[in-house]
């Protein structure tokens, strides 16, 4: 923010030099580098998986995947650019959907009360978590692990008590279905929709409303944002009740796509939410990060992992295309903060 | 609270031993476990044995202030790179065992210079180094043989080192757990380089002014994780004649737990060696001895989560508590 102001209060000497700021600044912007990594994997897999990748049916195969993942990644993101993580979204969203599906399946209750009962398992994780992170000088990597564990249990206990199984069905309701598990053109989850949904909201929580620059502040610098009167616990405790709430949106979902639930989903969601979120630009350590970024990694991890199946390719090499991204990534945000840094100094003298 | 007692309580191993101790009781308290059955099983001695050996090195990064979670993928890449050379183009087993580890040597290379050279959190580096070799041995291995596990005979004397049963239930991977227990804790509460492993944790700024080569240490300590990791998988290939691709990645969340478990604190400069082996056989009794009990095995997690978080939230107690008592100690 500031640079910008200090570059437009310069006078321009000349039309070259203000297009080369722009385009520094534009560089320097957390989704510079995930924008570029997003057009270089679509050119790649758009020539190497021809016109079966370009069609809809290719589109609908890594947008799908995207939303699941883009939905949980969005808080996830938040969290780390507040310097914070959580773990336990990979326990959050079977545990939402093995809810619904007893709630609404197994005891026959009103699909609402199973929907309200699954996003309500997210908000008390995610309220639980922001308590003990708040309480306690435990990292919250740690914190979420045992909260992982601890969901993770309840679920498998509570499941094969009740149902007798570690998989529960639901057949969903014509409005629920039309809702939350809809294929729109027969191919498109309208997950997607709501991913945009999410993305707004989240646009305006983080660049918009003053929420935005609290978030900042807390993972830039948690004492110095406290002492400046940001309710830092109070936010904490929202972040990670934002996240557990998204988890159980999307376990809440998938059990309306697939009618049916499993004990052993969601595991997958933990580290590719986190990789996501850092191929947007993210700073594992806080205090940078935006969520248009948050959507290009979302995108480019989708579509690597997904495009490769377009490709005569083994799938399995996705994962290192995946690996090198993500440390490509993390490298360039690397020199892209030092040279940000470097060029405040310069600006300086 | 007498002096011995009072240095005792403040160890980093002693909430590991209340945690091994409260998990025995509880079985016996509820799940009517008999102890005698469970001393003699041989199911979680075995398990923590193979945890145990990631658990060591990888605490040691942790006191360091580091983490490592490719160790997740260099388990079954150990186990693949032995069948691969030894099993399916019948290299002598020399040859394997050495591709194994230095497959080890190689990633904890990578990931120490990743590590040393750029500011990244090394959690992040290690989540790429272990998608990426993940990606490596799947592909590495169904396009050289075509199929996602691969035989392997070892022969005797191999079987006896690495892959043989004691009485016929205990791995001998056990005695190699013992050993490296021993060597590990001689190594970080005898020799320099543990005071090193602390300075670092505690402050690497400040240890690299004191002269402390903290860019080599951590490279030695991420190439010690990743080939104890890949030492697990190329045991285990031998032992069970075959490797397969997947599995490993239960490892990165129970290494982390049974370190916490054992007293090492996340943030580094805090811990100890004996906690380490103690975190990993409590953390093998909640998850394999409640197979003695009469709990449904199903809950074992939630067990877990529960002691993870008590052990932590204890730990930050009994660190508080120490920090007061040191000053009032100086006055």
């Amino acid at each position: 923010m500031s640079t910008s102001n200090r570059i437009e209060a310069s006078p321009a000497p000349s039309g070259g030099q203000s297009i080369k700021a722009t385009i520094g600044q534009l560089l320097r912007r957390p989704e510079a580098g995930s924008l570029l990594g997003l057009i270089a994997v679509f050119a790649f897999f758009a020539i190497l998986g021809g016109k079966v990748f370009l069609a809809s049916a290719g589109y609908a195969s890594w947008l799908n995947v995207a939303a699941e993942i883009g939905i949980v990644a969005l808080p996830i993101g938040l969290l780390m650019i507040a310097g914070e993580m959580d773990i336990s979204i990979g326990a959050v969203i079977p545990a939402a959907s093995l809810t619904v599906a007893i709630v609404s399946g197994h005891y026959g209750l009103p699909e609402p009360v199973g929907i309200l009962a699954g996003l309500a398992v997210g908000l008390i994780v995610g309220s639980f978590n922001g308590y003990i992170v708040n309480r306690t000088a435990v990292p919250s990597l740690i914190v979420t692990i045992g909260s992982m564990f601890g969901v993770m249990g309840l679920t498998l206990g509570f499941t094969v008590l009740i149902a007798g199984s570690t998989g529960v069905s639901l057949v969903p309701s014509a409005a629920g279905k039309a809702i939350l598990g809809q294929f729109i053109g027969g191919m498109f989850e309208v997950t997607i929709v709501w991913w945009l949904l999410f993305v707004a909201a989240f646009f305006y929580l983080l660049h918009i409303s003053p929420k935005g620059n609290w978030i900042l502040a807390l993972g830039g610098d948690k004492v110095s944002a406290r002492n400046a009167g940001i309710p830092t616990a109070r936010l904490t405790v929202a972040l990670y009740m934002l996240s557990g709430f998204s988890a159980a949106f999307v376990g809440v979902s998938q059990v309306f796509v697939y009618q049916s639930a499993q004990v052993l989903a969601g595991q997958s969601f933990i580290f590719n939410s986190i990789m996501c979120v850092v191929i947007g630009g993210v700073v594992l350590t806080g205090g940078a990060g935006s969520v248009v970024g948050i959507v290009f990694g979302t995108l480019t991890f989708a579509i690597v992992n997904q495009g490769i199946y377009f490709t005569g390719i083994d799938p399995n090499l996705g994962s290192i295309i995946i690996g090198a991204l993500l440390l490509l990534a993390v490298m360039t945000n690397d020199k892209f903060r030092q040279m940000a840094v470097s060029f405040a100094t310069k600006k300086k003298k | 609270m007498s002096g011995l007692f009072g240095q005792f309580i403040r160890r980093p191993e002693f909430g590991a031993m209340l945690s091994f101790v409260a998990v025995i009781a509880f079985y016996v308290a509820f799940g009517g476990v008999s102890l005698s059955s469970l001393f003699g099983a041989a199911s979680w001695i075995n398990f923590a044995a193979n945890l145990g050996i990631v658990a060591l090195p990888v605490g040691l990064l942790m006191i360091a202030g580091e983490l490592d979670i490719s160790i997740g993928a260099m388990i079954p890449a150990g186990s693949m790179s032995i069948a691969i050379l030894s099993g399916y183009y019948d290299l002598p087993i020399v040859v394997g065992i050495l591709g194994a580890l230095a497959f080890g040597v190689l990633v904890g290379l990578a990931n120490g210079f990743l590590a040393v050279r750029t500011s990244v959190p090394s959690l992040i580096i290690t989540l790429g180094t272990l998608v990426a070799v993940q990606g490596l041995v799947l592909a590495g291995s169904v396009m050289l043989t075509g199929a996602a596990s691969v035989p392997l005979n070892a022969p005797a004397w191999a079987k006896l080192v690495f892959g043989q049963l004691i009485f016929g239930k205990f791995q001998v991977i056990i005695l190699w757990w013992f050993a490296l227990t021993v060597i590990f804790g001689f190594v970080l509460h005898a020799m320099r380089y543990g005071n090193w492993i602390f300075a670092m944790g505690g402050d690497e700024v400040s240890a690299r002014n004191a002269g402390i080569p903290t860019n080599r240490l951590k490279i030695a300590l991420f190439v010690l994780s990743s080939t104890a990791a890949s030492f697990v998988g190329m045991c285990g290939a031998i032992q069970f004649n075959s490797a397969q691709v997947s599995g490993g990645m239960n490892y990165i969340f129970n290494t982390i737990v049974s370190i916490v478990v054992g007293g090492v604190l996340l943030t580094g400069g805090f811990g100890s060696v004996a906690g380490i082996f103690l975190g990993a056989l409590t953390f093998a009794v909640v998850s394999q001895g409640i197979y003695f009990t009469d709990i449904d095995r199903n809950w074992s997690n939630l067990i877990i989560g529960v002691m993870l978080l008590a052990a932590v939230l204890m730990n930050n107690t009994f660190r508080e508590i120490a920090m007061r008592y040191v000053p009032k100690k100086s006055k």
